[in-house]
């Protein structure tokens, strides 16, 4: 019941706002959304890390299962469970932490169809939440499916000019990345039940081949190596989609773009998260040796996003692109820090998710709040707003450098860790720590932290600073209510999440001592097959060419 | 490749080498001085409070006065720590955990960078000044930025306040992540305050390029700090220091560490790490090629002028090479050139802005060019291994050149922004500029090296360690910042020639001014700029003694008990090279005072005493395209901003339009878009075989029973036809 709640609230919330008049709508909403973020907490506190320091026995690299199975079709052996660990309870809180700031954004933005609105938005939260904390793969791929399903809808229904061939495209990019992942989840259930015996717990003794710990640890003992590649190519096709990897991007900065603010938003802050946490949760310690083998190309493919898409971003000129694009670039660093497979780059990784939905959450709901006033996406247009909206301008210059990783602010701690992790992920040359990537992916990266620094000055300097330019209609809207600075509604959305920016760059280590069992638990399998791939890489003849030895030991008896 | 190590200097000097290297001591862990981070926390505080009131449009001083009461209370923090501090004994002070983890008990397997403090001589000393010349310089400023109450007022204080706290963790973090957080927050202060004068866009593109140009070097800091943990697998001082302790003897003994059996293993990239930090601290002491932002960062309020872009942020290249300066001992032992480059780099630079300050009409411009030029010559003496004069420079430009700021700053603040030295003249005889001409006239003295000044014996120091220090070049080095001391002394007093001297009073206001011009009138400072300009020329005078005479070696005492010194062999004395028939020590005051002597008096001709004939020699140069090119191209800079916007800011602009436009086309439209075009194509293709005539049915159902019969016979053949 603990984590249902986490779905049950926010489909509740749905219903209600289904049923009750559409005034109440936002406000109803609003209520979901805090009780949301409130069982949010209470559960968090509730994860024996934080309630049972330390804890004996508490496998806080496993998945804690909060929810006995739900038998829901027991003939099939699909029994659904619910958990979280460390990392998926934190994106959940993310998740939960945006669902308020998302109502209020939107409470004078979305004038139109104002019930469906909140429908929809509440059921993103839940569908988000069920990703999080899935601990199946059916469970997982439904609510991953279904997440697209609002989002389509807030682009399609509530979104700018364009918003038909972004919620198409949208859409369909997404499902086809999916597709072909379900193919591989299909895969591997499939050839673990065969192993196993049977799809049901009675005929194969009592093992749930959906469950994604089982189902992880027997993909990394059991499929062959030319197996493991095929299942990383379907799974992260699927994942890259929505990262999203370079060059499979281009479905985001157009959705991001047309989307209403609080579609960007949770775009910017969960939905992208998706694709990381899968990464997290499956490709990495389900496929280690495709894995090992795949690593450096999908970095390189990261590392040219972030060089590519920071270039782009400076030649954009729609602020809300500019801060699409941004986020391939941010991911980037996410992913070459999950993929440098080392404990420092996965802590990094990780961390990044959390602080990439804050800082790029934020900017997208700063330039909503500017657009309900002015009516204005593009940068050539408007300008010099320090003037009329001071606080607005130090808000966009807090997570300006929030995005940019300035040290004492979020985003440097997750980036550092990604940077160095990548850096120093090699043994050649006597140094570092066992890792596929090294010196020149981290270098190359880096590049990534000046040209990030450009582009987003270069916002900055066009928007907030300059002399006073506000667009001639902008008088034809006067009759909106907003005054011209941010009101307080509006500062109660940004200020949470200054706050938090601040207190993760500052005191990141509770968060940094969470994740770093998860982290490990991630990279059960690594430390050797990592060695090895780097004796490989530095051509040493002596490696034994003997299969490697089973890593954990075996679950299910003597398996093929 | 032979090393201009002192172990071969040795060797040839025919002495046999006893061996050893001055052992870096291990840091004490200190819990009972944590007060020491109140250092940090009143200008954090302060940061906090100067925000507040910016966000409750505060019209009086309090902010002003906040973060002078804080940044005061940090320097008492600062001495009453140095009052605790034992000489040559390192502490560690630990704050709170910041970025903290281990995933086992090795050596490679941590990554450590808390908030704590690495107290030793060097940063205190580094700390008295910050401390104490910012607090002069925002008191200064609670004057200066008067007229901003209730604009700007507040928040440039919380940028002051942001800038110290950034400062303050760049010199006492005990790891080099926290000095990185102090590095990028200086920045991003300096960032803040260029681009105080927010509506005007030269204000902008200075702040931008400040900011972009630092992060250049940055990068290479990072990739620095990545290199050490690569190699030591530590990023704390202490850490790296105790891992060094290991290779430096090895290093000293002629052996390159790694290369022989049993030997401690240190892998060649190890001597990469220098070359990287060395990236960092050119890009935020503006050396060549990351200087440029230097000069445009005058469009600052000049406070921050003489506090961030003279007296301290800008030196913490040098600290930061002070730091570390170790592994670049280890680099140059191992027959590296990281320390030759670095010298040489500051030997260019300083001649270079020297050259450049020779020709600009801003005065202020002149004062950065010069900071520039001072730089080289710590650079300098970090190149030549004169750790001690390096610091001391810094510490004595710090005074001379927040003085000459702050001085120029009165100015700029009376006539209306006014700063053209050609537009203003004989300004010592308007009423109440009294005290600022006579300060700006020592400050000039001491930038110039005068003879007996502080300036000179700190810069002598550097000039004279060139003669002695074996290594590529040095000699001519080491004339190039002769040749540079007599440039500094003609274009400083060029300055105040024009300025202050002159047989009557001329004055055109400046931009700020409104109206007629001819019924303008200086308005001189108030009490409380002239008295920070007083207690500076005080300070300036103080300077002498501290370093030199009076209460002695204080400062080389300091300097040599610190990472500045150690590490270096115990057996290194200074080799016996004369300079013009004597230790250079002794016979470079005469030199250098010559220079600075004829470069004065070059000034006084042209600029006091005839001015006609500098106005015939520019005629003179200009009469000609070819001779013309020299002055034009001192004034345009050597046209380093246009050839770094041909080379680096257009190619890179350009591709990014050209991404932009690939994008679009390529990706999205050809790649994405004709994908998406095949299931329409498809739809196309099979479109007539559902026509609804019957013959089409029937002709593609039979195609399809075939198809599956034929398979079903294949997968039967297949499997042994049984």
């Amino acid at each position: 019941m603990l984590a249902g709640l986490l779905l049950g609230i926010p489909i509740l919330a749905a219903i209600l706002i289904g049923i009750a008049p559409s005034r109440l709508a936002k406000w109803l909403g609003l209520l979901g959304a805090l009780a949301t973020l409130g069982w949010g907490v209470v559960f968090a506190c509730l994860y024996p890390y934080w309630s049972e320091i330390p804890s004996e026995g508490a496998d806080l690299a496993g998945y804690w299962p909060v929810d006995d199975g739900w038998a829901v079709i027991p003939l099939l052996g699909l029994e659904l469970q619910l958990g979280v660990n460390a990392v998926s309870l934190l994106l959940v809180l993310l998740t939960c932490l945006f669902a308020p700031l998302v109502v209020l954004a939107s409470f004078t933005a979305i004038t139109e169809r104002v019930k469906e609105f909140y429908i929809w938005l509440m059921i993103m939260n839940a569908a988000v939440i069920g990703v999080f904390i899935a601990r199946d793969v059916i469970t997982f791929y439904t609510a991953f499916e279904v997440s697209l399903i609002p989002a389509f809808f807030l682009v399609a229904i509530y979104g700018g000019p364009d918003r038909r061939e972004a919620s198409f495209k949208f859409f369909i990019y997404t499902l086809f990345g999916s597709i072909i992942m379900l193919a591989g989840f299909v895969y591997l259930v499939m050839r673990f039940a065969d192993s196993v015996g049977g799809w049901l717990p009675s005929t194969n003794g009592g093992v749930n081949v959906w469950d994604i710990d089982a189902l992880t640890t027997y993909a990394r003992e059991f499929l062959t190596p030319t197996e493991q590649g095929w299942v990383l190519l379907a799974l992260m096709l699927g994942f890259a989609v929505k990262v999203p990897l370079w060059p499979l991007h281009t479905w985001l900065p157009l959705a991001h773009n047309q989307a209403p603010t609080a579609g960007s938003v949770n775009f910017a802050a969960v939905i992208l998260k998706l694709g990381a946490y899968g990464v997290f949760r499956f490709v990495i310690p389900m496929v280690p040796e495709a894995v090992v083998v795949f690593a450096p190309y999908i970095a390189g493919l990261a590392i040219i996003g972030i060089i590519y898409t920071s270039l782009v971003c400076w030649a954009q000129t729609d602020m809300k692109k500019l801060i699409a694009y941004s986020s391939i670039a941010h991911m980037g660093f996410c992913m070459i820090g999950l993929f440098a497979l080392n404990p420092i780059g996965a802590q990094g990784g990780i961390l990044y998710m959390i602080t990439h939905g804050l800082s790029s959450g934020a900017l997208f709901l700063c330039i909503g709040m500017m657009y309900e006033r002015h009516h204005v996406k593009e940068i050539e247009r408007i300008g010099g707003l320090m003037k009329s909206m001071p606080v607005w301008s130090f808000f966009v210059v807090l997570f300006t450098f929030v995005s940019v990783g300035l040290p004492g602010l979020a985003g440097f701690v997750s980036e550092f860790l990604c940077l160095l992790g990548t850096f120093v992920g090699s043994t050649e040359n006597n140094g570092g720590y066992p890792g596929v990537l090294g010196p020149w992916y981290g270098i190359v990266a880096g590049v990534g932290l000046i040209l990030g620094a450009i582009y987003m000055l270069y916002l900055v300097g066009k928007v907030v600073f300059g002399t006073e330019n506000i667009p001639e209609h902008d008088h034809a809207h006067e009759s909106s209510s907003l005054p011209r600075d941010l009101n307080l509604r509006e500062i109660m959305t940004l200020a949470p999440i200054g706050a938090i920016c601040f207190f993760i760059g500052l005191y990141p280590t509770p968060i940094l001592e969470a994740i770093e069992p998860a982290a490990e638990h991630m990279l059960t399998a690594y430390p050797e097959l990592v060695a090895e791939a780097d004796q490989r890489q530095a051509g040493d003849a002596t490696l034994t060419t003997e299969p490697r030895p089973t890593l954990v030991s075996t679950t299910w008896g003597d398996l093929p | 490749m032979l090393s201009p190590t002192l172990a071969t200097l040795m060797t040839s000097a025919g002495e046999s080498i006893p061996g050893g290297v001055t052992p870096i001591p291990e840091a004490a862990r200190e819990e009972s001085l944590a007060w020491a981070g109140l250092i940090l926390l009143f200008p954090a505080v302060s940061a906090i409070i100067c925000g507040l009131c910016a966000a409750c449009r505060v019209r009086n001083r309090l902010p002003g006065w906040t973060t002078v009461i804080a940044l005061a209370s940090s320097f008492v923090v600062v001495c009453l720590l140095y009052g605790q501090h034992q000489a040559g004994q390192p502490t560690v002070i630990h704050l709170f955990d910041w970025i903290n983890f281990s995933w086992g008990d090795g050596t490679f397997e941590s990554v450590r960078a808390n908030f704590a403090l690495y107290v030793d001589d060097l940063s205190i000393f580094w700390m008295l000044f910050v401390t104490g010349l910012g607090t002069c310089i925002a008191f200064y400023a609670t004057e200066y930025m008067d007229d901003d109450r209730g604009k700007g007022y507040s928040r440039f204080f919380a940028a002051m306040s942001i800038f110290l706290l950034a400062m303050c963790s760049l010199v006492l973090g005990d790891n080099l992540v926290m000095l990185y957080l102090g590095w990028e927050g200086v920045g991003l202060a300096s960032y803040l305050l260029i681009s105080y004068y927010y509506t005007r866009q030269s204000a902008i593109d200075a702040g931008k390029k400040a900011f972009i140009m630092n992060r250049i070097g940055d990068l290479g800091l990072a990739v620095g700090i990545w290199l050490i943990w690569y190699n030591f697998g530590t990023l704390e001082y202490d850490g790296l220091f105790q891992a060094l302790n290991v290779y430096l003897p090895i290093a000293d003994a002629g052996n390159l560490p790694g290369t022989e059996i049993g030997q401690p293993q240190l892998g060649w990239s190890a001597y990469l790490i220098p070359w990287f930090l060395m990236v960092g601290a050119f890009g935020k002491s503006a050396q060549f090629p990351l200087m440029t932002w230097l000069p445009d960062a005058m469009e600052g309020p000049t406070p921050v002028s003489a506090l961030i872009h003279a007296a301290t942020m800008v030196t913490a290249g040098i600290y930061l090479i002070a730091r570390t300066y170790p592994i670049f001992w280890l680099e140059m032992e191992a027959g590296g050139y990281a320390l030759a480059t670095v010298g040489w780099i500051g030997g260019f630079t300083a001649l270079l802005a020297a050259t450049i300050a020779l020709k600009q009409y801003d005065m202020k411009r002149v004062l950065a060019y010069s900071t520039l030029s001072q730089l080289g010559y710590m650079f300098m003496g970090l190149g030549v291994v004169q750790t001690f004069g390096a610091c001391f420079h810094v510490y004595t430009h710090a005074f001379f050149k927040a003085l000459l700021f702050l001085c120029s700053g009165t100015i700029m603040h009376g006539l209306a922004g006014q700063l053209d030295v050609r537009r203003i003249s004989g300004l010592r005889m308007a009423k109440g500029w009294k005290v600022v001409t006579w300060c700006m006239f020592v400050g000039g003295l001491w930038l110039a090296a005068f003879p007996f000044t502080a300036g000179f014996f700190s810069k002598d120091e550097i000039l004279a360690q060139a003669f002695v220090q074996k290594g590529p070049g040095y000699r001519a080095l080491g004339w190039i910042g002769i040749v540079t001391a007599g440039l500094t002394a003609y274009y400083t007093f060029r300055v105040w020639f024009r300025v202050f001297g002159g047989r009557t009073l001329r004055i055109e206001p400046g931009p700020e001014h409104h109206g007629d011009p001819s019924s303008f009138h200086p308005h001189p400072p108030g009490w409380r700029m002239k008295s920070i300009l007083i207690l500076l020329t005080i300070g300036c005078f103080a300077a002498i003694s501290t370093g030199y005479w009076g209460i002695g070696h204080w400062i080389k005492g300091m300097v040599d008990h610190s990472s500045a010194a150690w590490g270096m062999p115990l057996h290194w004395e200074e080799g016996d090279i004369p300079f013009f028939g004597g230790d250079p020590h002794w016979t470079m005051y005469f030199v250098s005072g010559t220079f600075g002597l004829i470069g004065l008096a070059f000034a006084a001709y042209f600029h006091l005493i005839n001015r006609r004939s500098a106005e015939r020699l520019d005629e003179l140069f200009k009469r000609n395209f070819i001779t013309n090119l020299i002055p034009r191209t001192l004034e345009r800079k050597w046209y380093l901003d246009e050839v770094y916007n041909a080379l680096v800011r257009i190619p890179t602009y350009l591709s990014a339009k050209f991404f932009y436009l690939f994008d679009r086309l390529v990706i999205d439209g050809l790649l994405v878009g004709g994908i998406a075009r095949i299931p329409m194509f498809l739809g196309r293709v099979f479109q007539p075989l559902q026509g609804g005539a019957l013959q089409g049915y029937a002709t593609t159902m039979a195609g399809g029973v075939t198809l599956v019969v034929v398979w079903m016979i294949w997968v039967f053949l297949q499997k042994g036809g049984g």
